[in-house]
């Protein structure tokens, strides 16, 4: 009778529940001489919040999250209303999106490095601004530190943002914005009264995906981060591949998914209090 | 100088896939007398939305002029109008109460320092009670009922103090009942504030009882523009004739015209007599418009004309007969009170014609 729920049930418990046990089970014990014991300890936990680097690599971690999610936003919000208002063509419209999208169907690992090649010290922005005589020697700065990981993380995580807002904008009605002119609105009063507000929700939403997606990011600390740029993830990769402490790794772990859960149900609840209903 | 609005063969053109695009409005010329109720009536894509559109700003007119109270305002854009719009899909602003809606037109930067807050406050409150809403001032829009909604969007319309209020279909979205409560409270709205009401609708029940004065639209171009009477009683096409009330229009051809009347002979030969005179040539084609209400039913040889009854339908209020003219003449429908002794299908019947209401529209 119930046969159609195996599937569905077999997925969660392989790939779900067996993991997060195995990952819990891993975070009680520790090791001895780079091998597993077994253990009911809690000692890992605290070791997060009372041992160098960790508490400071995960805050570290997320600033950069928070800061790609912002600039994310900040550049997508115009873009998503564009496409949403100011697209008549459906066509044109449909390209922009495509021209939004297109970059996914490139690799991750593709995209960070073109930005080595671009902001590196015989890139094409140093190429650039040595041509132009604005500087004599390359600058060192564009590359190699937090900037770049931010700037990186921001160009590969925007789209996500730009498709949420649309997706919220492009629910408004024209006969909104054509009421509020009706009244004597003008341009920035529509913005900032009707369109910004009922926006809010694709922001949030976009924002979590950019802040989750670049929060655990590992890619581009190691391609374009400098040697303190290193972000929580691969301070895991290390402990599990280098140091083959998986007890810490999986405490580290357990306790970003914690924090992640208590951002999702903090953002879904300021979500659902500046949703309207269109 | 003429008060009021003043539309001078206008036009708008969208261009379209082809190359030469479509005229959905005209060459619309229409004076409105300010503090009347004028509706544009037609059916979708008669022009009259876009006629509209282009009187509160939204539409730039491909050529003609707009004047309000003889002062161009063709190219006045549409924030400087202060002619406020009601919508068919409401448009109230889900961010925002009730209140805050209804408040939105006293808020703008270019009413800045005109209301006070405790002014805003008090005028919100005024505009709410005058739509009997005055305990739903804390509400988000989705909490309203349709017509709640329609209200909302009035009071914020209003609230302003425009002298013309622009109405685009604006009880469409509403059940029958509805909009049969919202006509009287528009009507009652309309004589208590003394402003221009400019309404679009496909209704023209609506139409008939709510206006001063009918543009019935069709293809870009106004039809007929009068007052409801006017356009019931005396069609001056076959179109109007045919798009208002339930007219008939019988092909029939001049037989006499003169200053005691009109009478005309129609294809099986019987004779029609009309009060009405109008200047005709003996012999000309025009169309007879028979209303079922101007018609009765007799014994044969007690009316004009002559026929079969080829339907009956109980309607309630009256009952609806279906009559198959003698000779292939053409169709009619009369309404007959319940009360009255049925005549039975295929039964021949007479009919007798009011001579004061039927008309002639011109043209074959």
């Amino acid at each position: 009778m119930l046969l159609w729920l195996l599937p569905p049930v077999a997925w969660f418990s392989v790939f779900i529940l067996v993991p997060y046990a195995m990952l819990f089970w891993y975070s009680l014990g520790h090791t001895e001489d780079m091998h597993f014991v077994p253990g009911f300890s809690l000692a890992n936990f605290a070791r997060v919040f009372t041992d160098e680097p960790y508490l400071g690599v995960i805050l570290k971690s997320a600033r950069i999250g928070l800061t790609t999610a912002i600039l994310s936003a900040i550049v997508a919000w115009p873009l998503a209303f564009v496409i949403a208002f100011h697209t008549r063509s459906a066509s044109v419209k449909f390209a922009l999106y495509l021209l939004v999208i297109v970059p996914w169907w490139a690799s991750y690992l593709v995209k960070a490095y073109a930005w080595k090649t671009i902001l590196g010290t015989n890139g094409i922005l140093n190429a650039t601004l040595q041509g132009l005589g604005f500087t004599d020697e390359p600058v060192r700065l564009f590359l190699y530190n937090e900037f770049s990981v931010v700037l990186t993380l921001t160009y590969i995580f925007t789209p996500f943002a730009v498709l949420s807002i649309y997706a919220q904008l492009e629910r408004i009605p024209t006969s909104l914005i054509e009421a509020a002119k009706n009244l004597g609105a003008g341009g920035w009063e529509i913005f900032w009264r009707i369109v910004l507000p009922i926006s809010v929700p694709g922001i949030i939403a976009g924002g979590i995906i950019t802040f989750s997606l670049a929060f655990g990011d590992f890619v581009a600390p190691v391609l374009v981060g400098g040697s303190d740029s290193v972000m929580i993830s691969n301070i895991v990769i290390n402990l599990l591949g280098v140091a083959f402490d998986w007890p810490m790794a999986a405490a580290i772990g357990l306790v970003i998914i914690t924090l992640g859960l208590g951002l999702i149900s903090l953002t879904g609840w300021l979500e659902e209090k500046t949703k309207v209903r269109l | 100088m003429t008060t009021g609005i003043e539309l001078r063969d206008l036009r708008k053109r969208y261009e379209g896939h082809g190359s030469a695009g479509s005229w959905a409005v005209d060459g619309v010329d229409m004076q409105i007398g300010r503090g009347q109720f004028v509706t544009l009536l037609g059916p979708s894509g008669c022009g009259k939305t876009t006629t509209l559109r282009m009187i509160a700003g939204f539409e730039v007119p491909t050529s003609g002029q707009i004047l309000r109270d003889g002062v161009d305002i063709t190219d006045q854009p549409v924030t400087d109008r202060e002619m406020r719009m009601v919508f068919q899909d409401f448009a109230l602003f889900p961010n925002m109460t009730v209140a805050e809606n209804v408040a939105f037109g006293l808020k703008t930067r270019r009413m800045k320092g005109r209301f006070g807050a405790a002014e805003v406050r008090r005028r919100v409150g005024e505009y709410l009670d005058l739509v009997h809403l005055g305990t739903h001032a804390d509400k988000r829009p989705h909490q309203l009922s349709g017509g709640q909604k329609q209200r909302v969007s009035l009071a914020r319309a209003l609230i302003t103090d425009p002298d013309v209020v622009l109405f685009d279909e604006p009880l469409g979205s509403l059940d029958a009942h509805l909009r049969k409560v919202m006509q009287i409270e528009l009507i009652r709205l309309h004589r208590e504030l003394n402003k221009t009401f400019i309404y679009v609708t496909h209704d023209q029940d609506e139409a008939m009882a709510m206006s001063d004065a009918i543009a019935v639209m069709n293809g870009g171009k106004v039809q007929q523009f009068g007052t409801p009477r006017e356009i019931y009683d005396r069609p001056t096409s076959r179109y109007v004739a045919g798009f208002i009330g339930h007219a008939h229009i019988v092909e029939a051809t001049v037989a006499e015209s003169g200053a005691s009347g009109l009478s005309v002979r129609l294809g099986n030969g019987e004779v029609v007599r009309l009060d009405a005179p109008a200047d005709l040539q003996r012999g000309e084609a025009v169309g007879l418009m028979l209303r079922a209400e101007d018609l009765s039913l007799a014994k044969p040889g007690e009316g004009e004309l002559h026929g079969q009854v080829s339907d009956s339908l109980y309607r309630g209020e009256y009952v609806e007969y279906v009559v198959d003219l003698k000779g292939g003449a053409g169709t009619v429908h009369v309404h007959e009170p319940t009360h009255a002794a049925p005549f039975a299908h295929g039964a021949d019947v007479a009919l007798k014609v009011n001579p004061a209401k039927a008309h002639v529209v011109g043209g074959a």
